[in-house]
């Protein structure tokens, strides 16, 4: 919203305070300031003239030269615009002076006739666009005076953010009233009481619906529709206001003026009583914009014996509508609820700033004031003849006064506030009150809806007292040195693979229906009803599709294949395992790794990967998880896991299938994997017991076994595990040569006794006993006896 | 009295230390200059044959050429070392920079780095990290926080919604997460909750169908707006540095009142919206059954703005592009 310095100073006396510190007040009140500018004249020294004579340019039919008394002196100029008669007041734009964006005037032979300079548009002094030509000015002006003291032309404009729990400060005056406990001010009384000279012709009944609490009319008769004085519109185009006539710019200044919204009808196309009702579904209505709009029941609307002639609060009707030929008014001032206003506005998309004040809630007391404001201003500008005000109020609202105990402000704020600034500040914000030794009671004034309880009282002497005044203080949380369980594995799993060449990916949530189906088909998507495109239909049932995506973006785009990993949720249609209502939700983690990975060094530039480094990183992270073979769709026939931790699914990984990687056009092969984060603790990952250090040298063998091809080595470890099981020992393969015919697999042993130094006999002993129970157990042989015992 | 010529013997040792090839040379001298067989040895024979007055004269004498002898070599024997290695590394100049040059990101993703920046901060003070589902129902959503059905963030242009009838939906706010852990948890509550929260956005330079949310709510007996002043001045000081001013401006939320915007003083002198917050609305605390001893206070802030003004980010839609180039750098 914006408002202006001069507009606020009709209700407190600001002029002398300065911007910064009503700036710094504003935002202390809590109205964000998005802007602020200083206004001066776009122009200089322009002067108010009086046109004396006008006629004929010899040698231009476009043109004519007028004869201009600007009270010291008369000019001859020539104009171009036909706007005007002999008498019109006007701005005038003598020899060295300037006229918008720093455009110099001087004199000027125009086909022959010399003209002194130029008379003005509401455009050339960049005022507002108007493009019917030269700026008017009432009669009363005094000639030769300097046009920019004629009206607040040096002003200070902000535009601010207002709450939506305020609607009362959605015009000047409720600024103003804020403003003025801030400042210590007392608010003016601008409504001057009305002496109405004929009857109204047209009944008003607000009929019996709870939504229109007040309909307020006033007739006005034969007034002429005009141009309205230059300060209103000078304040009205600063605001952002369009400038239109007399009638639409006094309903348009009343509104930002005081916040009540009208409505003018043309009173001579009304027949009967104007009642209020809310519409039948597909009645119609043709509104000022020209629309047929089809309506609904719940939208309330305006009608008079005939027909409906407005959508309350929202836009008049077309065939209402005030015009050139209008001699007499009905000003419509009314108070309807703010739920139905919304639906209706935001229903048919039409905003206006009179909907926005409804769906706020605007004062309820306050119709009347606003027909007074409006013919205030009409009779400072024309003689007009009024009827009284025709009220149909119900008197539907009522706040009852709430009483608190005193002490809850300090319960709630941390400070005692002062009796004196407690009453100081409801007295100024108009809220009745009595402040008592123990207790507080108030009543919220009519153009509060945000003061219902005692902790809306609480929050606005908060607000009044400053928030940067009150002290601050540390309180501590829970003495746990912990930040829970999904934490934990979120940074225990990112640090692991951060550390291991894995890069960390955020992707969106949302995919198109194939990738579900190519991964995960078992699983039924979540899809959003009101999706942003086809492309974001569904919410994801697995991470692999953006971990590739990334892989091949950045491979393409950037000529670089690295790991990739995502710690997100996936979804599904399935119930939810913990709540009602909603899908089932699983905190996941995807792992990506190609097959030819960039070496971040200057030596090597690719590292191949395979299955098992894969695995590895699988294994580094769950050290006691197992792996069991099942084909999953998308997935290498072989190369496709379940990874298991006590016997619980932790999730799955493999290859991604020859097919699919075929059908993204992938070179290389990928590893992929996921794992469900909500399938194991933190502590299982940390469960296991210290094994002791022996103090006794080790021994080593390396052996190599001839094997069979669909032989797992981890058998044999286990086999041998088993045998030196009184033992520390470190075994491990380091060597797999696979060819047609053979396939060998070269074991490391080193272990060490608990007891003592092995001889070199135990030792060979030892060596014998492996082998003769791994050849047994396993149907396997020994190559080459390459052991080292030491 | 005889008389050995000790500066000879003397310019001998240095003549022979300056020939020294290899540092086992040193044993060898010092051997023949001080030991068994050398010439200061036979001397010291001979002293018995003496008075007992010229006995202790030249007996210190020759005390002192031995000791020099050995200061001599230990001296030079430790020269010839420094030397030896000093020459050594002088032959190793590598030039540094060919590999300071490269990215040395931790490959973290910055929006869980600024995360776990924010979350340990709170942790320090004692706040635990809680979870919501992101798939939620309106009621948590909006209801529960204070939103009935006619407000407008409720519209469908805004939210996401997961069903005809609008029971479900993206949540929009972390907040979600509050009455979540107040349905499951008695008070008293110190807890954070990031996470993500979605709008009916396109991405692109400044909008995200999808971002992240810090949410923090304190319920406790006896906290104030007092203690969440401290609390989050505490954290912005902690993100942004000791120096950073910050101030509260009155704002609205449905679910807190008072409400406040914390705004920070950027260094070109502008202030910057960083998080909203307020105490805790009593509905809200009345809708999950807390009694009305507790009372407290929440806050939420948007990891993407602090990241975006941390590390000047430009675009939000950096974040979600995973771009290496952009993925490097943090």
């Amino acid at each position: 919203m914006k408002i202006l310095k001069s507009w606020l100073n009709d209700w407190i006396d600001i002029e002398t305070i300065s911007t910064d510190d009503i700036s710094e007040a504003l935002e202390s009140l809590g109205f964000e300031i998005e802007s602020r500018t200083d206004k001066t004249p776009n122009y200089k020294n322009i002067t108010v003239g009086k046109v004396l004579e006008i006629y004929e340019h010899p040698n231009a039919d476009k043109v004519r030269v007028t004869k201009v008394d600007v009270g010291s002196k008369i000019y001859e100029i020539v104009c171009g615009a036909w706007n005007f008669d002999v008498g019109a007041v006007v701005p005038v734009a003598l020899p060295k002076s300037e006229i918008k964006d720093g455009f110099k005037i001087d004199k000027r032979d125009i086909r022959g006739v010399e003209s002194n300079g130029m008379i003005c548009s509401a455009s050339e002094l960049d005022l507002w666009d108007d493009h019917a030509g030269i700026l008017k000015l009432s009669d009363e002006t005094k000639l030769g005076s300097d046009f920019s003291k004629i009206y607040n032309s040096t002003d200070t404009l902000w535009e601010i953010g207002v709450t939506p729990n305020r609607g009362d400060c959605m015009s000047h005056l409720g600024i103003a009233r804020e403003l003025s406990n801030y400042f210590n001010l007392t608010l003016k009384e601008n409504s001057q009481a009305l002496k109405s000279n004929i009857e109204s012709v047209i009944k008003v009944n607000s009929g019996k619906i709870k939504a229109c609490n007040s309909y307020q009319s006033i007739e006005i008769e034969n007034f002429t529709l005009s141009d309205s004085n230059l300060n209103i519109r000078y304040r009205l185009s600063s605001i952002g206001v369009r400038v239109i006539n007399n009638v639409v710019d006094y309903t348009n200044y009343v509104l930002h003026d005081i916040g009540q919204p009208l409505h003018a009808f043309d009173r001579d196309k009304l027949f009967g009583t104007i009642s209020v009702r809310f519409a039948k579904d597909n009645e119609n209505l043709k509104t000022l914009d020209e629309q047929e709009r089809k309506l609904t029941s719940e939208d309330l609307i305006i009608t008079d014996n005939d027909k409906p002639i407005a959508l309350a609060g929202v836009m008049g009707g077309y065939d209402t509508e005030v015009t050139d030929t209008t001699t007499n008014l009905l000003i419509e001032s009314a108070y309807f609820d703010k739920v139905s206003i919304m639906k209706t506005s935001r229903r048919l998309n039409l905003i206006s700033d009179a909907s926005i004040r409804f769906e706020r809630g605007i004062d309820f007391n306050l119709q009347k004031q606003g027909l007074q404001r409006f013919v205030n201003l009409f009779e400072n500008d024309q003689e007009i003849n009024y009827s009284s005000i025709i009220d149909s109020s119900k008197n539907g609202i009522s706040y009852d006064s709430i009483s608190f105990d005193k002490n809850e402000i300090e319960q709630i704020l941390g400070v005692e506030l002062d009796d004196n600034f407690i009453r100081n500040t409801l007295i100024k914000l108009q809220i009745e009150s009595e402040v008592s030794d123990k207790k507080i009671k108030f009543e919220s004034p009519s153009w509060r809806y945000d003061l219902e309880r005692p902790i809306d009282l609480i929050e606005e002497l908060a607000k009044h007292y400053g928030f940067n005044n009150f002290e601050s203080t540390l309180p501590i949380g829970n003495n746990l040195n912990s930040t829970g369980d999904y934490w934990d594995k979120r940074i225990y799993l990112s640090e692991k693979l951060s550390s291991t060449n894995f890069y960390e990916i955020q992707t969106l949530s949302f995919t198109d229906s194939l990738s579900n189906e190519l991964f995960t088909p078992e699983k039924k998507s979540v899809s959003v009803i009101n999706p942003i495109d086809q492309t974001q239909e569904n919410l994801r049932t697995n991470l692999l599709t953006s971990l590739i995506n990334t892989y091949k973006f950045n491979l393409e785009s950037n000529g670089k294949s690295h790991r990739y990993y995502e710690i997100n949720n996936v979804y599904d249609d399935s119930k939810h395992k913990k709540f009602k209502m909603i899908p089932n939700q699983e905190y996941s983690l995807g792992l990506l790794i190609p097959e030819n990975e960039t070496v971040e060094d200057r030596k090597g530039k690719t590292k191949t990967n395979n299955i098992n480094t894969l695995a590895n990183v699988i294994k580094n992270l769950f050290p006691f998880s197992e792996l069991e073979h099942l084909t999953r769709p998308g997935f290498h026939k072989n190369y496709s896991y379940l990874i298991k931790l006590d016997n619980k699914i932790l999730g799955f990984m493999g290859k991604l299938s020859y097919k699919i990687q075929s059908e993204l056009e992938l070179h290389d092969s990928l590893y992929i994997a996921q794992i469900n984060t909500e399938n194991f603790n933190f502590d299982q990952l940390k469960d296991f017991t210290y094994k002791p250090l022996s103090a006794y040298p080790f021994i080593k063998f390396d052996l190599s076994f001839s094997v069979p091809n669909d032989f797992q080595a981890s058998d044999l470890i286990n086999c041998i595990e088993s045998i030196l099981s009184d033992n520390e020992n470190n075994i491990s393969i380091f060597d797999n040569f696979t060819n047609e015919k053979t396939r060998n697999l070269g074991i490391r042993i080193v272990t060490r006794s608990y007891e003592k130094t092995y001889t070199e006999t135990e030792s060979t002993e030892i060596l014998e006993m492996i082998v003769k129970e791994a050849e047994s157990k396993f149907k396997i042989k020994l190559n080459k006896k390459d052991e080292n015992a030491t | 009295m005889p008389e050995l010529n000790f500066d000879k013997v003397l310019a001998s040792l240095k003549l022979r230390l300056d020939e020294v090839v290899d540092e086992s040379e040193f044993d060898e001298i010092l051997k023949e200059y001080a030991g068994k067989e050398s010439l200061l040895s036979a001397e010291r024979k001979n002293l018995s044959n003496l008075s007992n007055e010229d006995k202790k004269v030249y007996g210190e004498t020759l005390n002192n050429v031995n000791k020099s002898i050995v200061t001599n070599i230990k001296k030079a024997k430790e020269e010839f070392i420094n030397n030896k290695y000093a020459s050594l590394e002088d032959k190793e100049n590598e030039d540094i920079t060919i590999d300071w040059i490269t990215n040395t990101g931790t490959h973290r993703h910055i929006l869980s780095q600024v995360m776990d920046e924010v979350v340990n901060i709170f942790a320090s003070i004692g706040y635990k990290v809680a979870y919501g589902p992101e798939v939620e129902t309106s009621w948590h959503n909006f209801d529960a926080l204070n939103t009935p059905d006619w407000h407008p963030a409720r519209y469908e242009s805004d939210t996401l919604y997961t069903d005809n009838d609008l029971e479900t939906l993206l949540r929009t706010q972390t907040s979600t997460v509050q009455i979540r852990h107040m349905e499951e948890n008695d008070p008293p509550v110190y807890i954070v909750a990031p996470g993500r929260v979605f709008r009916s956005d396109q991405l692109d330079a400044t909008h995200s169908p999808v971002f992240h949310q810090l949410e923090g709510l304190a319920v406790d007996k006896n906290l104030k707006f007092t203690d969440l002043k401290g609390t989050l001045e505490y954290f912005v000081k902690q993100f942004f540095g000791e120096d950073i001013e910050t101030k509260f401006i009155p704002h609205f939320f449905p679910f807190t009142e008072p409400s406040a915007e914390v705004l920070v003083k950027w260094k070109n002198g502008e202030w910057l919206e960083i998080l909203g917050c307020g105490m805790v609305d009593p509905n809200v605390l009345n809708h999950v059954g807390y009694s009305d001893e507790y009372q407290g206070f929440a806050w939420g802030v948007g990891i993407e703005r602090l990241a975006m003004l941390k590390y000047q980010v430009d675009h939000i839609k950096n974040f979600y592009d995973n771009d290496l180039r952009f993925l490097e750098q943090f």
